[in-house]
Protein backbone atom coordinates (compact mmCIF):
# COMPACT_ATOMS: atom_id res chain seq x y z
CA UNK A 1 0.00 0.00 0.00
CA UNK A 2 2.67 2.41 1.02
CA UNK A 3 4.52 1.93 -2.25
CA UNK A 4 1.33 2.51 -4.24
CA UNK A 5 0.72 5.66 -2.26
CA UNK A 6 4.23 6.94 -2.75
CA UNK A 7 4.08 6.08 -6.43
CA UNK A 8 0.87 8.07 -6.77
CA UNK A 9 2.55 10.90 -4.92
CA UNK A 10 5.56 10.79 -7.22
CA UNK A 11 3.31 10.69 -10.29
CA UNK A 12 1.53 13.69 -8.86
CA UNK A 13 4.88 15.42 -8.42
CA UNK A 14 5.93 14.65 -11.97
CA UNK A 15 2.58 15.87 -13.16
CA UNK A 16 3.06 19.10 -11.34
CA UNK A 17 6.24 19.72 -13.25
CA UNK A 18 4.89 18.24 -16.48
CA UNK A 19 4.73 21.32 -18.64
CA UNK A 20 7.05 23.35 -16.51
CA UNK A 21 9.44 24.68 -19.18
CA UNK A 22 6.47 26.07 -21.09
CA UNK A 23 4.67 27.74 -18.20
CA UNK A 24 4.17 30.98 -20.03
CA UNK A 25 3.19 29.19 -23.25
CA UNK A 26 0.28 27.78 -21.29
CA UNK A 27 -1.08 31.27 -20.88
CA UNK A 28 -2.20 30.80 -24.49
CA UNK A 29 -5.19 28.89 -23.11
CA UNK A 30 -6.38 32.06 -21.44
CA UNK A 31 -6.06 34.33 -24.45
CA UNK A 32 -9.63 33.97 -25.76
CA UNK A 33 -11.15 34.63 -22.33
CA UNK A 34 -8.72 37.46 -21.63
CA UNK A 35 -9.58 39.16 -24.92
CA UNK A 36 -13.25 39.46 -23.92
CA UNK A 37 -12.57 40.21 -20.25
CA UNK A 38 -10.15 43.01 -20.98
CA UNK A 39 -12.11 44.55 -23.83
CA UNK A 40 -15.60 44.50 -22.39
CA UNK A 41 -15.17 44.26 -18.65
CA UNK A 42 -11.82 45.33 -17.23
CA UNK A 43 -11.13 48.24 -19.57
CA UNK A 44 -14.66 49.70 -19.33
CA UNK A 45 -14.62 49.48 -15.54
CA UNK A 46 -11.27 51.24 -15.30
CA UNK A 47 -12.45 53.78 -17.87
CA UNK A 48 -15.60 54.42 -15.81
CA UNK A 49 -13.40 54.90 -12.76
CA UNK A 50 -11.29 57.49 -14.60
CA UNK A 51 -14.40 59.24 -15.93
CA UNK A 52 -15.75 59.56 -12.41
CA UNK A 53 -13.10 62.24 -11.75
CA UNK A 54 -14.11 64.32 -14.78
CA UNK A 55 -17.11 66.34 -15.89
CA UNK A 56 -17.41 64.13 -18.97
CA UNK A 57 -20.66 64.55 -20.87
CA UNK A 58 -21.08 62.09 -23.70
CA UNK A 59 -22.92 64.38 -26.12
CA UNK A 60 -20.75 67.44 -25.50
CA UNK A 61 -18.08 68.26 -28.05
CA UNK A 62 -15.63 69.91 -25.62
CA UNK A 63 -13.05 67.66 -24.00
CA UNK A 64 -13.84 66.78 -20.38
CA UNK A 65 -12.10 68.53 -17.48
CA UNK A 66 -10.57 66.86 -14.48
CA UNK A 67 -12.69 67.79 -11.46
CA UNK A 68 -11.09 65.69 -8.74
CA UNK A 69 -13.52 64.41 -6.16
CA UNK A 70 -16.23 66.91 -7.06
CA UNK A 71 -18.56 64.24 -8.54
CA UNK A 72 -18.25 62.14 -5.41
CA UNK A 73 -18.91 65.15 -3.16
CA UNK A 74 -21.94 66.04 -5.26
CA UNK A 75 -23.21 62.47 -5.12
CA UNK A 76 -22.88 62.35 -1.34
CA UNK A 77 -25.02 65.48 -1.14
CA UNK A 78 -27.49 64.38 -3.80
CA UNK A 79 -30.90 63.50 -2.30
CA UNK A 80 -31.70 61.34 -5.34
CA UNK A 81 -28.62 59.24 -4.67
CA UNK A 82 -29.54 58.89 -0.99
CA UNK A 83 -33.10 57.85 -1.70
CA UNK A 84 -31.85 55.59 -4.49
CA UNK A 85 -29.55 53.75 -2.12
CA UNK A 86 -32.29 53.48 0.51
CA UNK A 87 -34.72 52.06 -2.03
CA UNK A 88 -32.17 49.47 -3.12
CA UNK A 89 -31.61 48.52 0.53
CA UNK A 90 -35.36 48.33 1.17
CA UNK A 91 -35.75 45.92 -1.72
CA UNK A 92 -32.73 43.87 -0.69
CA UNK A 93 -33.74 43.53 2.95
CA UNK A 94 -37.23 42.34 2.03
CA UNK A 95 -36.19 40.16 -0.88
CA UNK A 96 -33.11 38.25 0.30
CA UNK A 97 -34.66 36.50 3.36
CA UNK A 98 -37.77 35.50 1.40
CA UNK A 99 -35.88 34.17 -1.58
CA UNK A 100 -33.73 32.06 0.72
CA UNK A 101 -36.14 30.86 3.41
CA UNK A 102 -39.05 29.82 1.18
CA UNK A 103 -36.87 27.64 -1.08
CA UNK A 104 -35.12 26.23 2.00
CA UNK A 105 -38.42 24.98 3.43
CA UNK A 106 -39.49 23.67 0.04
CA UNK A 107 -36.18 21.85 -0.39
CA UNK A 108 -36.43 20.19 3.01
CA UNK A 109 -39.92 18.97 2.11
CA UNK A 110 -38.98 17.73 -1.36
CA UNK A 111 -35.93 16.01 0.05
CA UNK A 112 -38.31 13.77 2.03
CA UNK A 113 -40.46 12.78 -0.93
CA UNK A 114 -39.83 9.07 -1.21
CA UNK A 115 -41.36 8.35 -4.60
CA UNK A 116 -38.58 8.85 -7.17
CA UNK A 117 -41.10 9.69 -9.89
CA UNK A 118 -42.77 12.46 -7.86
CA UNK A 119 -39.44 13.73 -6.63
CA UNK A 120 -38.06 14.22 -10.14
CA UNK A 121 -41.38 15.70 -11.30
CA UNK A 122 -41.15 18.35 -8.57
CA UNK A 123 -37.55 19.08 -9.42
CA UNK A 124 -38.28 19.59 -13.11
CA UNK A 125 -41.26 21.86 -12.50
CA UNK A 126 -39.27 23.90 -10.00
CA UNK A 127 -36.49 24.54 -12.45
CA UNK A 128 -38.75 25.84 -15.21
CA UNK A 129 -38.60 29.49 -14.04
CA UNK A 130 -34.82 29.20 -13.82
CA UNK A 131 -34.57 28.51 -17.56
CA UNK A 132 -36.75 31.51 -18.41
CA UNK A 133 -34.44 34.49 -18.85
CA UNK A 134 -34.97 37.26 -16.30
CA UNK A 135 -36.25 40.02 -18.58
CA UNK A 136 -38.83 37.63 -20.03
CA UNK A 137 -39.96 36.88 -16.49
CA UNK A 138 -40.29 40.62 -15.84
CA UNK A 139 -42.31 41.17 -19.00
CA UNK A 140 -44.69 38.38 -18.01
CA UNK A 141 -45.14 39.63 -14.45
CA UNK A 142 -45.66 43.21 -15.52
CA UNK A 143 -48.59 41.80 -17.40
CA UNK A 144 -49.81 39.67 -14.51
CA UNK A 145 -49.79 42.76 -12.29
CA UNK A 146 -51.70 44.88 -14.80
CA UNK A 147 -54.49 46.86 -13.14
CA UNK A 148 -57.20 45.96 -15.62
CA UNK A 149 -56.43 42.74 -17.40
CA UNK A 150 -53.86 41.29 -15.01
CA UNK A 151 -54.93 37.92 -13.60
CA UNK A 152 -53.60 38.81 -10.15
CA UNK A 153 -56.18 41.52 -9.68
CA UNK A 154 -58.80 39.30 -11.31
CA UNK A 155 -57.99 36.68 -8.71
CA UNK A 156 -58.19 39.18 -5.84
CA UNK A 157 -61.42 40.73 -7.09
CA UNK A 158 -63.40 37.90 -8.64
CA UNK A 159 -62.17 34.86 -6.75
CA UNK A 160 -61.35 36.18 -3.32
CA UNK A 161 -63.65 39.20 -3.42
CA UNK A 162 -61.17 41.28 -1.44
CA UNK A 163 -61.54 44.34 -3.64
CA UNK A 164 -63.77 45.73 -6.32
CA UNK A 165 -62.42 46.54 -9.78
CA UNK A 166 -62.10 50.18 -8.70
CA UNK A 167 -60.36 49.57 -5.38
CA UNK A 168 -58.05 46.79 -6.63
CA UNK A 169 -54.38 47.34 -5.88
CA UNK A 170 -52.32 49.45 -8.29
CA UNK A 171 -49.19 47.36 -8.54
CA UNK A 172 -47.48 49.25 -11.32
CA UNK A 173 -46.70 52.81 -12.27
CA UNK A 174 -44.52 53.81 -9.35
CA UNK A 175 -47.05 53.30 -6.55
CA UNK A 176 -45.75 52.11 -3.17
CA UNK A 177 -46.91 48.63 -4.19
CA UNK A 178 -44.32 48.51 -7.01
CA UNK A 179 -41.74 47.30 -4.54
CA UNK A 180 -43.73 44.31 -3.22
CA UNK A 181 -44.65 43.56 -6.84
CA UNK A 182 -41.00 43.30 -7.84
CA UNK A 183 -40.25 41.25 -4.71
CA UNK A 184 -43.05 38.75 -5.39
CA UNK A 185 -41.86 38.34 -8.94
CA UNK A 186 -38.22 37.88 -7.93
CA UNK A 187 -39.09 35.29 -5.32
CA UNK A 188 -41.11 33.38 -7.95
CA UNK A 189 -38.20 33.54 -10.34
CA UNK A 190 -35.65 32.28 -7.81
CA UNK A 191 -37.95 29.73 -6.18
CA UNK A 192 -36.90 26.74 -8.25
CA UNK A 193 -33.29 27.65 -8.64
CA UNK A 194 -32.60 28.15 -4.97
CA UNK A 195 -34.61 25.06 -4.05
CA UNK A 196 -32.39 23.00 -6.37
CA UNK A 197 -29.40 24.52 -4.74
CA UNK A 198 -30.50 23.49 -1.27
CA UNK A 199 -31.48 20.05 -2.53
CA UNK A 200 -27.92 19.55 -3.71
CA UNK A 201 -26.75 20.55 -0.23
CA UNK A 202 -29.30 18.31 1.49
CA UNK A 203 -28.15 15.35 -0.58
CA UNK A 204 -24.86 15.65 1.30
CA UNK A 205 -26.53 15.42 4.75
CA UNK A 206 -26.27 11.76 5.78
CA UNK A 207 -29.71 10.20 6.14
CA UNK A 208 -28.84 8.24 9.29
CA UNK A 209 -27.97 11.52 10.99
CA UNK A 210 -31.61 12.59 10.82
CA UNK A 211 -32.74 9.08 11.77
CA UNK A 212 -30.49 9.13 14.82
CA UNK A 213 -31.78 12.53 15.88
CA UNK A 214 -35.38 11.27 15.58
CA UNK A 215 -34.61 8.23 17.67
CA UNK A 216 -33.05 10.52 20.26
CA UNK A 217 -36.42 12.22 20.48
CA UNK A 218 -35.87 15.34 18.39
CA UNK A 219 -39.02 16.70 16.76
CA UNK A 220 -39.04 17.89 13.16
CA UNK A 221 -38.52 21.49 14.18
CA UNK A 222 -35.44 20.72 16.25
CA UNK A 223 -34.20 18.45 13.49
CA UNK A 224 -34.48 21.31 11.02
CA UNK A 225 -32.62 23.84 13.18
CA UNK A 226 -30.05 21.58 14.83
CA UNK A 227 -29.18 19.10 12.08
CA UNK A 228 -30.16 20.46 8.69
CA UNK A 229 -29.50 24.19 8.99
CA UNK A 230 -25.94 23.80 10.38
CA UNK A 231 -25.14 21.42 7.52
CA UNK A 232 -26.44 23.88 4.95
CA UNK A 233 -24.76 26.89 6.54
CA UNK A 234 -21.91 27.14 4.00
CA UNK A 235 -24.34 27.14 1.05
CA UNK A 236 -26.71 29.46 2.90
CA UNK A 237 -24.10 32.06 3.65
CA UNK A 238 -22.63 32.14 0.15
CA UNK A 239 -26.15 32.44 -1.25
CA UNK A 240 -26.97 35.32 1.11
CA UNK A 241 -23.89 37.24 0.03
CA UNK A 242 -24.41 36.63 -3.69
CA UNK A 243 -28.10 37.49 -3.56
CA UNK A 244 -27.31 40.63 -1.57
CA UNK A 245 -24.99 41.68 -4.38
CA UNK A 246 -27.44 40.96 -7.17
CA UNK A 247 -30.36 42.51 -5.26
CA UNK A 248 -28.51 45.77 -4.59
CA UNK A 249 -27.53 46.16 -8.24
CA UNK A 250 -30.86 45.15 -9.80
CA UNK A 251 -31.77 47.32 -12.77
CA UNK A 252 -33.56 45.47 -15.62
CA UNK A 253 -36.73 44.82 -13.64
CA UNK A 254 -36.84 48.40 -12.38
CA UNK A 255 -36.53 49.74 -15.92
CA UNK A 256 -39.24 47.38 -17.16
CA UNK A 257 -41.57 47.91 -14.18
CA UNK A 258 -41.12 51.53 -13.22
CA UNK A 259 -39.26 53.29 -16.03
CA UNK A 260 -37.64 56.60 -15.15
CA UNK A 261 -40.27 58.00 -12.85
CA UNK A 262 -38.28 59.54 -10.02
CA UNK A 263 -40.90 59.13 -7.33
CA UNK A 264 -41.25 55.41 -7.97
CA UNK A 265 -39.78 53.03 -5.36
CA UNK A 266 -38.09 51.35 -8.32
CA UNK A 267 -35.99 54.45 -9.11
CA UNK A 268 -32.90 53.24 -7.25
CA UNK A 269 -29.28 54.32 -7.54
CA UNK A 270 -28.83 51.93 -10.48
CA UNK A 271 -31.70 53.49 -12.43
CA UNK A 272 -30.42 56.95 -11.50
CA UNK A 273 -26.98 56.02 -12.83
CA UNK A 274 -28.50 54.79 -16.08
CA UNK A 275 -30.70 57.86 -16.33
CA UNK A 276 -27.68 60.17 -15.90
CA UNK A 277 -25.50 58.22 -18.33
CA UNK A 278 -27.93 57.80 -21.20
CA UNK A 279 -30.86 60.17 -20.84
CA UNK A 280 -30.39 63.32 -18.78
CA UNK A 281 -29.06 66.45 -20.50
CA UNK A 282 -25.87 65.82 -22.46
CA UNK A 283 -25.55 62.37 -20.85
CA UNK A 284 -23.68 63.22 -17.64
CA UNK A 285 -21.46 60.15 -17.75
CA UNK A 286 -18.79 61.55 -15.44
CA UNK A 287 -21.31 62.03 -12.68
CA UNK A 288 -23.02 58.72 -13.50
CA UNK A 289 -19.65 56.99 -13.18
CA UNK A 290 -19.17 58.47 -9.69
CA UNK A 291 -22.67 57.34 -8.67
CA UNK A 292 -21.91 53.85 -10.00
CA UNK A 293 -18.59 53.52 -8.21
CA UNK A 294 -19.97 54.95 -4.99
CA UNK A 295 -22.89 52.52 -5.02
CA UNK A 296 -20.55 49.65 -5.82
CA UNK A 297 -18.23 50.70 -2.98
CA UNK A 298 -21.09 50.75 -0.46
CA UNK A 299 -22.13 47.30 -1.67
CA UNK A 300 -18.60 45.99 -1.39
CA UNK A 301 -18.32 47.17 2.21
CA UNK A 302 -21.37 45.06 3.07
CA UNK A 303 -20.24 42.10 0.95
CA UNK A 304 -16.81 42.00 2.55
CA UNK A 305 -18.36 42.45 5.99
CA UNK A 306 -20.69 39.53 5.40
CA UNK A 307 -17.94 37.33 3.99
CA UNK A 308 -15.95 38.12 7.13
CA UNK A 309 -18.84 37.25 9.43
CA UNK A 310 -19.59 34.04 7.51
CA UNK A 311 -15.95 32.98 7.16
CA UNK A 312 -15.43 29.32 7.94
CA UNK A 313 -13.93 29.02 11.38
CA UNK A 314 -12.23 25.67 10.95
CA UNK B 1 -37.90 2.14 22.70
CA UNK B 2 -37.36 1.90 18.98
CA UNK B 3 -40.76 0.27 18.60
CA UNK B 4 -42.61 3.08 20.34
CA UNK B 5 -40.81 5.68 18.27
CA UNK B 6 -41.75 3.77 15.17
CA UNK B 7 -45.34 3.64 16.36
CA UNK B 8 -45.43 7.30 17.21
CA UNK B 9 -43.93 8.05 13.85
CA UNK B 10 -46.39 5.95 11.92
CA UNK B 11 -49.45 7.43 13.59
CA UNK B 12 -48.67 11.01 12.59
CA UNK B 13 -47.45 9.98 9.20
CA UNK B 14 -50.54 10.70 7.06
CA UNK B 15 -51.16 14.24 8.34
CA UNK B 16 -47.50 15.14 7.86
CA UNK B 17 -47.48 13.50 4.45
CA UNK B 18 -50.53 15.42 3.30
CA UNK B 19 -49.19 18.71 4.64
CA UNK B 20 -45.86 18.11 2.94
CA UNK B 21 -47.36 17.38 -0.45
CA UNK B 22 -49.84 20.22 -0.04
CA UNK B 23 -47.04 22.72 0.48
CA UNK B 24 -44.95 21.34 -2.38
CA UNK B 25 -47.92 21.32 -4.71
CA UNK B 26 -48.79 24.86 -3.76
CA UNK B 27 -45.28 25.75 -4.93
CA UNK B 28 -45.81 23.79 -8.15
CA UNK B 29 -49.12 25.56 -8.83
CA UNK B 30 -47.64 28.99 -8.12
CA UNK B 31 -44.85 28.28 -10.56
CA UNK B 32 -47.06 26.87 -13.30
CA UNK B 33 -50.09 29.19 -13.14
CA UNK B 34 -48.50 32.30 -14.68
CA UNK B 35 -47.10 30.18 -17.51
CA UNK B 36 -50.42 28.43 -18.11
CA UNK B 37 -52.16 31.81 -18.06
CA UNK B 38 -49.94 33.22 -20.81
CA UNK B 39 -50.25 30.01 -22.82
CA UNK B 40 -54.04 30.20 -22.64
CA UNK B 41 -53.96 33.92 -23.46
CA UNK B 42 -52.14 33.09 -26.69
CA UNK B 43 -55.05 30.94 -27.90
CA UNK B 44 -57.92 33.24 -26.94
CA UNK B 45 -59.92 35.08 -29.55
CA UNK B 46 -59.33 38.83 -29.75
CA UNK B 47 -62.60 39.88 -28.08
CA UNK B 48 -62.20 37.30 -25.36
CA UNK B 49 -58.69 38.48 -24.58
CA UNK B 50 -60.17 41.63 -23.07
CA UNK B 51 -62.31 39.62 -20.65
CA UNK B 52 -61.07 38.08 -17.44
CA UNK B 53 -61.78 34.46 -18.38
CA UNK B 54 -59.02 32.13 -17.39
CA UNK B 55 -60.04 29.24 -19.64
CA UNK B 56 -60.86 30.30 -23.22
CA UNK B 57 -64.38 29.51 -24.41
CA UNK B 58 -63.08 29.06 -27.88
CA UNK B 59 -59.56 28.21 -28.96
CA UNK B 60 -58.04 30.42 -31.62
CA UNK B 61 -54.59 29.37 -32.80
CA UNK B 62 -54.31 31.98 -35.54
CA UNK B 63 -52.19 34.36 -33.46
CA UNK B 64 -49.06 32.27 -33.92
CA UNK B 65 -49.39 32.49 -37.71
CA UNK B 66 -50.13 36.19 -37.42
CA UNK B 67 -47.09 37.13 -35.35
CA UNK B 68 -44.75 35.05 -37.51
CA UNK B 69 -45.93 36.53 -40.80
CA UNK B 70 -47.71 39.84 -40.25
CA UNK B 71 -45.62 41.69 -37.68
CA UNK B 72 -43.00 43.25 -39.87
CA UNK B 73 -39.73 43.02 -38.05
CA UNK B 74 -40.53 40.06 -35.84
CA UNK B 75 -38.84 37.35 -37.95
CA UNK B 76 -35.79 39.61 -38.05
CA UNK B 77 -35.91 40.08 -34.26
CA UNK B 78 -36.14 36.33 -33.76
CA UNK B 79 -33.25 35.76 -36.10
CA UNK B 80 -31.22 38.38 -34.17
CA UNK B 81 -31.89 36.62 -30.90
CA UNK B 82 -31.05 33.18 -32.27
CA UNK B 83 -27.89 34.43 -33.96
CA UNK B 84 -26.58 36.34 -30.95
CA UNK B 85 -27.41 33.50 -28.59
CA UNK B 86 -25.79 30.73 -30.66
CA UNK B 87 -22.66 32.79 -31.29
CA UNK B 88 -22.29 33.80 -27.65
CA UNK B 89 -22.90 30.30 -26.32
CA UNK B 90 -20.35 28.83 -28.73
CA UNK B 91 -17.67 31.43 -28.00
CA UNK B 92 -18.15 31.44 -24.24
CA UNK B 93 -18.15 27.65 -24.02
CA UNK B 94 -14.94 27.53 -26.05
CA UNK B 95 -13.26 30.16 -23.83
CA UNK B 96 -14.52 28.40 -20.70
CA UNK B 97 -13.17 24.99 -21.77
CA UNK B 98 -9.72 26.44 -22.46
CA UNK B 99 -9.81 28.53 -19.28
CA UNK B 100 -11.03 25.73 -17.02
CA UNK B 101 -8.39 23.40 -18.46
CA UNK B 102 -5.64 25.96 -17.93
CA UNK B 103 -6.69 26.44 -14.30
CA UNK B 104 -6.58 22.73 -13.49
CA UNK B 105 -4.44 20.61 -15.77
CA UNK B 106 -1.48 22.67 -16.91
CA UNK B 107 1.16 24.60 -15.03
CA UNK B 108 0.22 28.22 -15.00
CA UNK B 109 1.86 31.18 -13.35
CA UNK B 110 -0.47 33.10 -11.03
CA UNK B 111 -3.16 30.45 -11.12
CA UNK B 112 -4.59 31.09 -7.66
CA UNK B 113 -4.67 34.82 -8.28
CA UNK B 114 -6.71 34.26 -11.43
CA UNK B 115 -9.16 31.99 -9.62
CA UNK B 116 -9.63 34.59 -6.87
CA UNK B 117 -10.16 37.33 -9.42
CA UNK B 118 -12.81 35.26 -11.17
CA UNK B 119 -14.62 34.56 -7.91
CA UNK B 120 -14.34 38.18 -6.77
CA UNK B 121 -15.87 39.36 -10.05
CA UNK B 122 -19.04 37.42 -9.18
CA UNK B 123 -19.58 39.70 -6.18
CA UNK B 124 -18.96 42.96 -8.00
CA UNK B 125 -21.65 44.75 -10.06
CA UNK B 126 -19.50 44.53 -13.17
CA UNK B 127 -22.34 44.44 -15.67
CA UNK B 128 -23.82 47.64 -14.33
CA UNK B 129 -20.64 49.69 -14.02
CA UNK B 130 -19.06 48.68 -17.33
CA UNK B 131 -22.21 49.61 -19.22
CA UNK B 132 -21.40 53.34 -19.30
CA UNK B 133 -18.16 52.85 -21.19
CA UNK B 134 -19.23 49.83 -23.24
CA UNK B 135 -21.50 52.21 -25.13
CA UNK B 136 -18.48 54.35 -26.02
CA UNK B 137 -16.36 51.32 -26.96
CA UNK B 138 -19.05 49.97 -29.24
CA UNK B 139 -19.38 53.33 -30.95
CA UNK B 140 -15.64 53.59 -31.53
CA UNK B 141 -15.58 50.08 -32.97
CA UNK B 142 -18.59 50.84 -35.16
CA UNK B 143 -20.57 48.16 -33.35
CA UNK B 144 -23.31 50.40 -32.02
CA UNK B 145 -26.77 49.41 -33.24
CA UNK B 146 -25.49 46.16 -34.76
CA UNK B 147 -26.47 42.64 -33.82
CA UNK B 148 -22.91 41.28 -34.15
CA UNK B 149 -21.70 43.95 -31.73
CA UNK B 150 -23.84 42.57 -28.92
CA UNK B 151 -21.85 39.32 -28.93
CA UNK B 152 -18.72 40.90 -27.42
CA UNK B 153 -20.22 42.22 -24.17
CA UNK B 154 -22.53 39.19 -24.02
CA UNK B 155 -19.58 36.79 -23.90
CA UNK B 156 -18.30 38.46 -20.73
CA UNK B 157 -21.68 38.33 -18.93
CA UNK B 158 -21.30 34.73 -17.77
CA UNK B 159 -17.70 34.05 -18.70
CA UNK B 160 -16.31 34.06 -15.16
CA UNK B 161 -18.96 31.68 -13.90
CA UNK B 162 -18.54 29.47 -16.98
CA UNK B 163 -14.79 29.16 -16.44
CA UNK B 164 -15.37 28.31 -12.77
CA UNK B 165 -17.94 25.66 -13.71
CA UNK B 166 -15.56 24.11 -16.24
CA UNK B 167 -12.81 24.22 -13.65
CA UNK B 168 -15.06 22.19 -11.34
CA UNK B 169 -15.65 19.65 -14.10
CA UNK B 170 -11.94 19.40 -14.94
CA UNK B 171 -11.15 18.81 -11.28
CA UNK B 172 -13.31 15.68 -11.41
CA UNK B 173 -11.13 14.21 -14.17
CA UNK B 174 -8.26 12.06 -12.89
CA UNK B 175 -4.77 13.51 -13.28
CA UNK B 176 -3.64 10.02 -14.29
CA UNK B 177 -5.51 10.49 -17.55
CA UNK B 178 -3.56 13.64 -18.34
CA UNK B 179 -0.37 11.93 -17.24
CA UNK B 180 -1.01 8.89 -19.44
CA UNK B 181 -1.74 11.12 -22.38
CA UNK B 182 1.50 12.99 -21.77
CA UNK B 183 3.48 9.75 -21.68
CA UNK B 184 1.88 8.84 -25.00
CA UNK B 185 3.44 12.00 -26.35
CA UNK B 186 0.49 14.37 -26.43
CA UNK B 187 1.08 18.02 -25.69
CA UNK B 188 -1.38 19.96 -23.54
CA UNK B 189 -3.49 20.96 -26.55
CA UNK B 190 -3.85 17.46 -27.96
CA UNK B 191 -4.54 16.12 -24.47
CA UNK B 192 -7.40 18.56 -24.14
CA UNK B 193 -9.02 18.02 -27.53
CA UNK B 194 -8.39 14.30 -28.05
CA UNK B 195 -8.52 12.85 -24.55
CA UNK B 196 -10.51 15.13 -22.26
CA UNK B 197 -13.09 16.79 -24.50
CA UNK B 198 -15.46 13.79 -24.71
CA UNK B 199 -15.52 13.65 -20.90
CA UNK B 200 -16.69 17.23 -20.54
CA UNK B 201 -20.24 16.76 -21.79
CA UNK B 202 -21.94 17.57 -18.45
CA UNK B 203 -19.96 20.73 -18.08
CA UNK B 204 -20.58 21.81 -21.65
CA UNK B 205 -24.32 21.30 -21.18
CA UNK B 206 -24.38 23.36 -17.97
CA UNK B 207 -22.23 26.15 -19.37
CA UNK B 208 -24.31 26.29 -22.54
CA UNK B 209 -27.53 26.43 -20.53
CA UNK B 210 -26.26 29.15 -18.23
CA UNK B 211 -25.18 31.23 -21.20
CA UNK B 212 -28.28 30.46 -23.19
CA UNK B 213 -30.52 31.69 -20.38
CA UNK B 214 -28.32 34.73 -19.78
CA UNK B 215 -28.17 35.83 -23.40
CA UNK B 216 -31.49 34.72 -24.89
CA UNK B 217 -33.32 37.12 -22.61
CA UNK B 218 -30.67 39.82 -22.12
CA UNK B 219 -32.33 43.22 -21.94
CA UNK B 220 -30.13 45.97 -20.47
CA UNK B 221 -27.27 45.88 -23.00
CA UNK B 222 -29.58 45.20 -25.93
CA UNK B 223 -31.88 48.11 -25.14
CA UNK B 224 -28.91 50.42 -24.60
CA UNK B 225 -26.73 49.41 -27.55
CA UNK B 226 -29.35 49.04 -30.30
CA UNK B 227 -32.11 51.39 -31.29
CA UNK B 228 -33.55 50.32 -34.66
CA UNK B 229 -36.46 47.95 -34.55
CA UNK B 230 -34.58 45.73 -37.05
CA UNK B 231 -31.52 45.31 -34.82
CA UNK B 232 -33.47 44.58 -31.66
CA UNK B 233 -33.71 41.22 -29.98
CA UNK B 234 -36.89 39.48 -28.80
CA UNK B 235 -36.80 40.58 -25.14
CA UNK B 236 -36.49 44.24 -26.07
CA UNK B 237 -39.36 43.93 -28.54
CA UNK B 238 -41.48 42.14 -25.96
CA UNK B 239 -40.71 44.65 -23.23
CA UNK B 240 -41.82 47.51 -25.46
CA UNK B 241 -44.88 45.73 -26.85
CA UNK B 242 -47.17 46.37 -23.93
CA UNK B 243 -49.88 48.38 -25.58
CA UNK B 244 -52.49 45.70 -26.14
CA UNK B 245 -53.57 47.32 -29.41
CA UNK B 246 -53.44 46.39 -33.11
CA UNK B 247 -50.62 44.08 -34.05
CA UNK B 248 -49.72 43.92 -30.37
CA UNK B 249 -53.15 42.79 -29.17
CA UNK B 250 -52.80 40.72 -26.00
CA UNK B 251 -53.07 37.23 -27.53
CA UNK B 252 -50.44 38.19 -30.08
CA UNK B 253 -47.99 39.37 -27.43
CA UNK B 254 -48.74 36.14 -25.59
CA UNK B 255 -47.98 34.12 -28.73
CA UNK B 256 -44.62 35.88 -29.13
CA UNK B 257 -44.01 35.25 -25.47
CA UNK B 258 -44.70 31.54 -25.76
CA UNK B 259 -42.42 31.37 -28.79
CA UNK B 260 -39.68 33.14 -26.81
CA UNK B 261 -39.93 30.98 -23.70
CA UNK B 262 -40.46 27.54 -25.23
CA UNK B 263 -36.95 26.87 -26.64
CA UNK B 264 -35.36 27.18 -23.20
CA UNK B 265 -37.87 24.84 -21.61
CA UNK B 266 -37.49 22.27 -24.42
CA UNK B 267 -33.69 22.38 -24.31
CA UNK B 268 -33.81 22.02 -20.55
CA UNK B 269 -36.22 19.08 -20.77
CA UNK B 270 -33.94 17.33 -23.29
CA UNK B 271 -30.77 17.82 -21.31
CA UNK B 272 -32.08 17.89 -17.74
CA UNK B 273 -30.28 14.70 -16.69
CA UNK B 274 -26.91 16.00 -17.89
CA UNK B 275 -27.77 19.43 -16.55
CA UNK B 276 -28.43 18.25 -12.99
CA UNK B 277 -25.33 16.07 -13.08
CA UNK B 278 -23.16 18.89 -14.33
CA UNK B 279 -24.72 21.30 -11.84
CA UNK B 280 -23.79 19.14 -8.86
CA UNK B 281 -20.31 18.46 -10.25
CA UNK B 282 -19.53 22.00 -11.30
CA UNK B 283 -21.32 23.14 -8.12
CA UNK B 284 -20.32 26.80 -8.15
CA UNK B 285 -22.95 28.40 -10.40
CA UNK B 286 -25.26 30.55 -8.34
Amino acid sequence: MATVASRVASVARTWRSTYRPNDYANLLFLIPATFFFVGWQIYPIIRVFVLSFTDYKYLERNPPNFVGLQNYINALNDPLFHVGMLRAFAFTIAFVPLTILIPLVLAVLIDRVTSPWLSSFYRIVLLIPAVIPGPLVFVLWKWLFDFQIGPINTFLVEWLGLFTRQTAPQWLGGTPLSLPAVIIMEVWWGLGYHTMFFLAGLAAVPKDLSEQARIDGANEWQLFWRVIVPRLLPILSILVVLRFGTAMSVIDEYLIFGGFQRTSPTYTWTVYMYDLAFRIGDWLQGYAAAIGWLGAAVMMVFVIGMLYVFRSRD
Amino acid sequence: MAVTVQHHHRRRFPAGLIAKHAVINLGVVIILLPLIWVLLMSVKSLPESYTTNFWPRQFDFSHYGFVLTRIQTLPQNMFNSIFVTLATVAITTFCAILGGYALVHVRLPGRMLLIWLLIASLFFPTRLLSLISIYEIQRQLGLLNTVVGLIFPYVTLNLAVSILIMRGIFEQLPHELVEASRIDGCGPWRTLFLVLLPLLLNGIVVVSMVNFVGVWGEYLLAVTLTNDQATRTLPVVLASAHSGMGQWAYPRIAAVYVIAVTPGIIIFALFQRLYFKGLTEGAIKL
